[in-house]
């Protein structure tokens, strides 16, 4: 039986080479594709199958593609508006400090302010024009919503301003309502004193402060400040304590005018 | 019945086939159905269903009819040499080798047939990756198809 069953292995073989040269040499004689019709349309049957059960995950993935995609564009679009509107800003402040300008015939140079002073205690700030922009020491430095400060220190292309709540800071001043006179003086802190105001002057809350032009070093009639604070009980000794909040928040300064 | 059996497990076969792919290879479930009816049936029967199987799978092809036709009936027939218990002792880890080895010959025989009678179906070195892949892939399988008296 095994002698039988090697035989029949060896005649297999024999068979399937004799087979396989008679193709190489006269073609392929019989074609079997007909046999994979059913085969074809089963895997054309499994395939629609497949399609019908996956559409509901494919439409589900595809939405989450494109709600992922939807998001990611409304993020630029965020970004963009943030941006459109700084412009806008921006382009609101520029306007406002052009037409600034245009009524101080006195004016120097449109600066920015670029960075805030190295020194921690000293309430200055970088701007970006210097002497080669026409500015000198000792000029004033306005926004259209008032008094900044005064240029300290100038290079070639830029200035340092040291602004008006700085301690170090002075400018002749005087209350718009009673004319009456005084120096503004910084504190070190967001706040200013109206130093020399008599007790029989009679100083209210809100006043308006403005430059009196008297130091020669700002030009008369700049919004300096209101008063914020009134004290007739001896705190400034001699004179009433008299506080100013400045019109121009140190903080939120981004382009002055430098006047002379 | 028995043969309603194995042609609907062929049709079945040849239909995965066309449908399963790791790696961009297909598994080479022809040669386990003829490893299947060898260990299982013994040789002669081994060694026709592999040939009908491999017959069937080289009508469906483009190229000779042959080369599937004798690597199936070689797996058929060795399969139960190997694991019948003439020889050897069935194992897990023998069923293991001896799938990859016989997948192995099933797809060194279907090469060296087509390079020597028809075109070579790859490149050499692309054939040698496909047949270890193939091997690897069935390799499993050879835990599952056990001889009928094995424990």
């Amino acid at each position: 039986m095994p002698r039988k069953r090697t035989l029949l292995f060896f005649a297999v073989i024999i068979s399937a080479f004799v087979l396989m040269s008679y193709q190489s040499k006269k073609g392929r004689q019989a074609s079997g594709t007909a046999l994979a019709g059913p085969l074809n349309a089963s895997h054309s049957a499994a395939r629609s199958v497949s399609d019908f059960l996956l559409r509901p995950f494919r439409m589900m993935a595809a939405r989450d593609e494109e709600n992922r995609r939807l998001r990611k564009q409304v993020e630029a679009l965020s970004i963009e508006k943030e941006r459109t509107q700084e412009a806008l800003i921006e382009n609101r402040r520029l306007k406002e400090l052009l037409k600034f300008r245009d009524t101080q015939p006195s004016a120097v140079a449109n600066a920015r302010v670029i960075a805030r002073g190295l020194d921690n205690w000293a309430h200055t700030v970088l701007i970006d024009k210097g002497s080669r922009d026409g500015v000198a020491r000792e000029m004033a430095a306005v926004t259209p919503k008032g008094l900044a400060g005064k240029v300290v220190s100038v290079s070639d292309g830029y200035a340092t301003l040291l602004l008006l709540s700085d301690i170090n800071f002075a400018a002749a001043v005087r209350l718009q309502g009673t004319r009456k006179e005084g120096v503004l003086a910084g504190t070190g802190s967001g706040k200013c004193v109206l130093k020399y105001m008599p007790y029989e002057e009679e100083v209210k809350p809100g006043d308006i402060v403005i430059t009196s032009g008297l130091d020669s070093l700002f030009p008369q009639g700049i919004p300096a400040g209101y008063v914020s604070k009134v004290d007739s009980g001896g705190k400034g000794g001699n004179f009433q304590y008299v506080e100013v909040i400045p019109f121009q928040d140190d903080t939120r300064m981004e382009e002055v005018l430098i006047v002379k | 019945m028995k043969y309603l059996q194995w042609a609907a497990a062929a049709f079945l076969v040849f239909f995965l086939q066309g449908r399963i792919s790791v790696l961009g290879i297909t598994p080479d479930l022809t040669a386990l159905v003829a490893f299947c009816a060898g260990i299982r049936q013994g040789e002669t029967r081994g060694l026709f269903t592999g040939m009908v199987i491999g017959g069937l799978q080289d009508g469906m092809s483009l190229s000779i009819i042959g080369p599937n036709l004798l690597g199936k009936g070689l797996v058929g027939y060795f399969s139960s040499s190997f694991l019948s218990g003439g020889m050897l002792r069935w194992t897990p880890v023998l069923g293991i080798v001896a799938v990859s080895l016989l997948t192995l010959l099933d797809n060194t025989t279907v090469f060296f047939a087509r390079s020597l009678f028809d075109r070579p179906p790859a490149a050499l070195s692309t054939a040698v990756f496909v047949s270890v892949m193939q091997a690897i892939l069935n390799a499993p399988a050879g835990l599952c198809i056990r001889p009928p008296h094995a424990d």
